[in-house]
């Protein structure tokens, strides 16, 4: 029962009368191509409600025709009529659950895939403004929020909604005296629902916020138990959580008082329905305004319905939040990526040049971080990007691979402007191997075909084999199936990177734009990469972000890159020549490799 | 058997002892829910008196009178159900609450060596899942005495007016309960299970926003979306499976209770043809089936709770009764005035018990009070080791460590540890203030203490350009520092404290060389008249130290000055060289 952990939405999440017609009208029309379950859906509900509706009738039945009237055989009839009724309201409440399920777990089936189509095929900058955190939200507990009103309150919410409405217009139908009769505790039912529904959401906010605040002290005090023990603060901390902890626990006790309050005032308002109905009911009967059937109708009615309105007090924050984590989504799906192909994109050349002309860019559209570079990469040539950090280099980087576009010039693989390319043909030609191997779950393989869609067992060995790591990793004991799991955490720094160098040459591409490790590793390892490394370069075009002098001294040309433009260009020797800012760079470098040695 | 059997009891042991302290609030709870039990059964009761006498029979004055009495039975139940509401829940929190006191304070003072196993995410786990499975069958122990009365009074009830209408109207009703366990039990698994393909559509998502550079530079996003495919899919079984249960078991639930009103309407019906029966009580036994629907269902649930809770109740015991194996002697003694002379004698230690090669082995060494020393080697070289044997980490497995004289196991903890600061590799700063970050030791400080010991590392400056200065929340939610600017913080704290020794495990390794220097001038003064422990491989920072002590697979295999074993070592040179490569990139 999801209602009774609470749910809550805050403030600024509510949705006005506007945003959720919009979100509902939105909602309905994702669920167009279910059109026909949405109304088989419906149906079956409806006939459930109206099944569990006609006991008491059927029991009014029995009493004013069957004992009143002195007749076995209606009172047969009443009670036949009630089990075929029981046997249909079994029937149909377990076809209701399968449909509502199916039907709500469709809907969420296609929201996340088309949320993460969506996510995915937004441009880099998209990413740099968004917090990851914030993104990952949006397709967990969003969706997830959703997910638990559709596998627990979903059903109850529409049934106890029919249940309420159909019961009020079967009593005015029964009686419409006794039926005025059952109002005169509706008023206050209502207040102290709507009262209950807001304070309740708002104290199960605070208990939410305040179970937050003490998990992450608690986390904290785990991830930071060596310094907590080294400087001997293990009590501090305790009274420190034990506070945290207590807020939390007075944040509960004011919830529970909430409900503590509101539901006595349901069972009351029940009773006193019901007396009231006996009471002056029964007086209405000594003037044959109703009969005793009727009055036990509405008895048994009274039972069935103060449950469904305490039950839809609570289902409400429910919904609520769902609306809330809905109308987010479809904020997401709005936003449109800035980064889309073009109407009638070409496919790149296989072979060509890469050629930046005058190209500036900046990441937030006031900062320049390049500006009037101009570049060209022959087919085959190898290039190394030095220069201090923030210099642009990466950034560079970047747009040669059209994660970003400039924001003025342009960059032609080929002569074929990137943006006027397929992305599909541009990822084929363009392959950027990023400073950290970064992984997936799965095992190596899986990670090694990241590199190209579809590619074979084989393939995908052979790319090992080409970079010479195939044997490194087949002697693990499960050999190319091991599983790296999270972000690769079974594998090292370098077998990390070696498994994404495997990627590269897996894609195959003409040009290769590596960014180099600067985190150190161990020699062994080390050597292995250079090897790959080495092995990958091999007839390609390459542009690497040198770290390693040595890297740098081996290219067949050396572009230094400072304050967002070339500083310089030549070959190792021709810029040492110049004693110029690359001069200056490698003076620094084997400076601190003289003091050391 | 017994092995499987004591660690549930001893899970239920902990049960009981958590909800021990709180048996006056359970008592009035259960009292509180039998007059409940007592008022709920009257009413059907009243409502028979009210047809039969008043409606029927027309007595005088007699409608006005049930009704009444009915309105005040209503008040005495309303009150009783949320006074048992109230202290339900108020029970089961405040025990969920004191178990996740127990639970912090335990995990504050277990060894390092059971946090070097244990993973951060299962220890939560225990402290969330798990706590809210034990608050959810305590919440349950005062409804279901009042709901098991119940269902004793109504059968007691139903048996005095109508033995065979009562046998008919309840026979199914134990069914009741035998199929809402089952549900619950078979429930819960296909749950867990949706839980845990959630938790892999989140890992999905996850790992394509941290890696989107890595999908898109290599147009991998159908592969991803492919995964996410996958992932939805088996979502979407599993949610089905658990529909499918849910709806093999909710309809029968309710089908059970509508026999016993069939039941009722047919039998009780010709019974008051026959004049055996009264139509109040015919109304009566309807309400009265009614009722006990709910108390059957939740009976049913909590024998399920019950044994969901042993087992959380289990796995939480299995935590607080790991005895932390650091801890006082019972003859600790105070630690001796001194000047901070440290000694390793003959000390062999190994992180795994009974592990072929131990990480230090037989390792004597002494430094001399006020001495600065480095210690420089490889990487698993038992530098790191070295550092958290002093402070009494870990216990060694031979041998012994001194400091002042006495064996760091024979002192009081709290005192070894005030007076051995360390800087780690892994600067971990708390979510707080960068002033209480740095005052952690003390943190009634003064602000010029504060200000003195961040000057000292080298962090007064940005600290004070930072948003709101000294008072500047760092952490997740907070500012974020870069490394050098985190270790310099780590390295404030730990001057600060001001101890006898101070060991500084690679711990301006982020610092970028150039600020280093800024700070070294400064590290002197710290250092001086301290005896000082510095793990570092650049050379500039490795010249602070009086001493140098190259350490190679658990062993010193060579100690000097600095330029003596630039000059005579060649392992020395090839250590500092590789690091330096590193460096530089």
């Amino acid at each position: 029962m999801a209602w009774m952990r609470g749910a809550a939405v805050s403030e600024e999440d509510k949705l006005t009368r506007e945003q959720a017609r919009h979100v509902i009208r939105r909602a309905f029309s994702m669920l167009r191509p279910y059109k026909w379950e949405v109304v088989g859906a419906f149906a079956v509900m409806l006939g459930s409600t109206a099944a569990i509706l006609s006991g008491p009738a059927l029991v009014r039945y029995g009493i004013d025709r069957g004992v009143r009237k002195h007749s076995g055989g209606a009172i047969d009839r009443a009670a036949i009529g009630y089990l075929v009724v029981a046997v249909l309201a079994l029937v149909l409440s377990r076809a209701q659950i399968l449909l509502v399920t199916r039907l709500g777990e469709k809907f969420l089936r296609d929201l996340r895939l088309r949320v993460f189509d969506h996510i995915q095929s937004m441009s880099m900058a998209f990413f740099d403004k968004e917090q990851t955190g914030k993104l990952v939200a949006r397709m967990t507990s969003d969706i997830d929020s959703l997910q638990e009103l559709v596998q627990q309150g979903l059903v109850q919410f529409v049934t106890n909604t029919l249940l309420i409405v159909l019961s009020v217009v079967v009593l005015v139908a029964m009686s419409p005296m006794l039926a005025l009769l059952c109002m005169i505790s509706l008023p206050i039912v209502i207040v102290a629902s709507v009262r209950f529904q807001r304070s309740s959401n708002e104290a199960y906010l605070a208990v939410r916020d305040r179970i937050g605040q003490t998990l992450s002290t608690l986390q904290e005090g785990l991830s930071g138990v060596r310094v907590i023990q080294a400087f001997g603060r293990e009590e501090v901390q305790e009274r420190r959580f034990t506070q945290e902890n207590q807020a939390q626990l007075d944040a509960q006790m004011r919830a529970v008082k909430i409900s503590a309050r509101y539901f006595p005032v349901i069972e009351l308002a029940s009773v006193a329905t019901t007396a009231a109905i006996v009471g002056l009911g029964g007086v209405l009967v000594h003037r044959d305004a109703v009969t005793v059937g009727t009055l036990a109708a509405f008895v048994l009615y009274l039972t069935n319905l103060f449950e469904p309105i305490q039950q839809l007090s609570q289902l409400f924050n429910l919904v609520q939040q769902a609306g809330a984590a809905l109308a987010k989504l479809f904020g997401l799906l709005d936003t449109r990526s800035t980064l889309p192909e073009r109407v009638g994109a070409v496919d790149l050349p296989a072979h060509g040049d890469i050629e930046a002309t005058g190209v500036a860019f900046s990441y937030d559209g006031v900062t320049p971080v390049l500006a009037g570079v101009d570049l060209r990469v022959a087919p085959g040539e190898r290039v190394a990007l030095v220069g201090p950090t923030g210099a642009g280099k990466s950034t560079l980087a970047k747009l040669l691979s059209r994660l970003y576009d400039p924001t003025e010039g342009a960059i032609a693989f080929a002569g074929v402007d990137l943006r006027d390319a397929t992305l599909r043909s541009l990822r084929e030609r363009i392959v950027v191997v990023p400073q950290e191997g970064y992984l997936f779950n799965g095992t190596i393989l899986d990670n090694v075909r990241i590199g190209r869609k579809g590619a074979t067992d084989d393939e995908v060995i052979d790319a090992l084999r080409m970079i010479g790591v195939e044997e490194r990793f087949r002697a693990f004991a499960e050999g190319l199936q091991t599983e790296v799991r999270e972000r690769g955490s079974r594998l090292s720094a370098g077998e990390r990177q070696l498994v994404s160098l495997a990627r590269a040459a897996l894609a195959n591409p003409e040009v290769l734009v590596l960014d180099e490790a600067t985190s150190s590793l161990d020699p062994g390892t080390e050597a292995d990469v250079e090897g790959a490394m080495n092995a990958l370069m091999e007839g390609r075009t390459v542009l690497v972000i040198a770290h390693r002098l040595s890297t740098a001294e081996r290219a067949d040309r050396v572009v230094v890159v400072d304050a967002g433009g070339i500083a310089e260009v030549g070959t190792h020797e021709e810029l040492l020549a110049r004693e110029g800012r690359y001069a200056a760079l490698y003076a620094s470098w084997s400076g601190g490799l003289a003091a050391a040695s | 058997m017994t092995t499987a059997r004591s660690p549930r009891r001893a899970g239920w042991r902990l049960l009981g002892a958590t909800i021990r302290p709180q048996r006056t609030g359970i008592i009035i709870g259960v009292v509180a829910g039998l007059v409940w039990t007592a008022a709920k059964v009257t009413i059907p009761t009243l409502t028979r008196l009210a047809i039969d006498r008043g409606v029927i029979a027309d007595e005088p004055g007699a409608l006005a009178r049930w009704s009444v009495a009915m309105l005040a039975v209503g008040l005495v139940s309303a009150a009783c159900t949320g006074t048992r509401r109230y202290l339900a829940f108020g029970i089961a929190h405040r025990a969920e609450t004191e178990l996740r006191r127990r639970l912090f304070a335990h995990l504050q003072r277990l060894h390092f060596a059971f946090h070097d196993r244990a993973q951060t995410g299962q220890l939560m786990s225990r402290a969330a899942t798990d706590l809210q499975q034990i608050q959810g069958f305590v919440v349950l122990i005062p409804i279901t005495v009042s709901n098991a009365m119940t269902v004793l009074a109504v059968a007691v009830i139903l048996t005095l007016t109508n033995p065979g209408l009562a046998l008919l109207a309840l026979g199914a009703l134990p069914l009741v309960n035998v199929a809402a366990k089952r549900f619950s039990s078979r429930i819960h698994p296909v749950s867990l299970e949706l839980q845990q393909e959630l938790a892999g559509v989140s890992t999905v998502v996850e790992e394509t926003v941290t890696g989107i550079r890595v999908v898109k530079g290599f147009g991998a996003e159908p592969i991803q979306a492919a995964r996410m495919g996958e992932r939805t899919v088996r979502v979407y079984e599993r949610a089905m499976r658990a529909a499918r249960i849910r709806a093999g078991f909710m309809p029968v639930l309710d089908f059970l209770p509508a026999l016993g009103l069939v039941a009722v309407l047919w039998y009780g019906g010709h019974q008051v043809l026959d004049g055996r029966l009264t139509i109040g009580e015919l109304v009566a036994f309807n309400t009265y089936v009614l009722m006990l629907i709910w108390p059957l269902r939740m009976t049913g649930m909590l024998i399920a709770q019950a044994q969901r809770a042993v087992a959380a109740a289990q796995r939480v015991n299995e935590i607080l009764s790991t005895e932390p194996e650091i801890v006082d002697r019972p003859d600790a003694r105070p630690l001796p005035a001194g000047g901070g002379e440290v000694r390793f004698e003959g000390v062999r230690f190994g992180y795994v018990a009974g592990a072929a090669r131990p990480v230090l082995d037989n390792l004597d060494l002494v430094i001399k009070p006020g001495e600065a020393v480095a210690l420089v080697g490889p990487t698993g070289c038992g530098k790191t080791t070295v550092a958290r044997l002093i402070p009494r980490f870990y216990d060694v497995d031979d041998g012994q460590v001194l400091l002042d004289g006495v064996d760091v196991r024979h002192l009081k903890l709290q005192e070894l540890r005030h007076a051995v600061g360390i800087v780690f590799e892994d600067t971990f700063l708390f979510g707080d203030s960068v002033r209480a970050n740095i005052a952690f030791a003390d943190p009634e400080a003064s602000q010029a203490r504060v200000e003195s010991a961040a000057r000292l590392a080298g962090g007064h400056e940005f600290i004070e350009r930072l948003p709101k200065g000294y008072n500047t929340l760092l952490g997740e939610r907070g500012f974020s520092l870069s490394g050098g600017q985190r270790q310099r913080i780590a390295l404030a704290r730990a001057i600060l404290a001001d101890p006898r020794v101070l060991i500084l495990d690679d711990a301006t390794s982020s610092v970028d060389p150039t600020k280093e220097h800024e700070i070294r001038g400064a590290m002197a003064e710290v250092m001086a008249g301290r005896t000082t422990i510095v793990i570092a491989h650049r050379p500039a920072t490795i010249a602070l130290a009086d001493r140098v002590i190259l350490l190679d697979e658990g062993r010193i295999i060579a100690e000097g000055t600095h330029d003596q074993l630039l000059a005579e070592n060649e392992r020395y040179r090839q250590v500092l060289a590789q690091a330096a490569e590193q460096d530089a990139a």
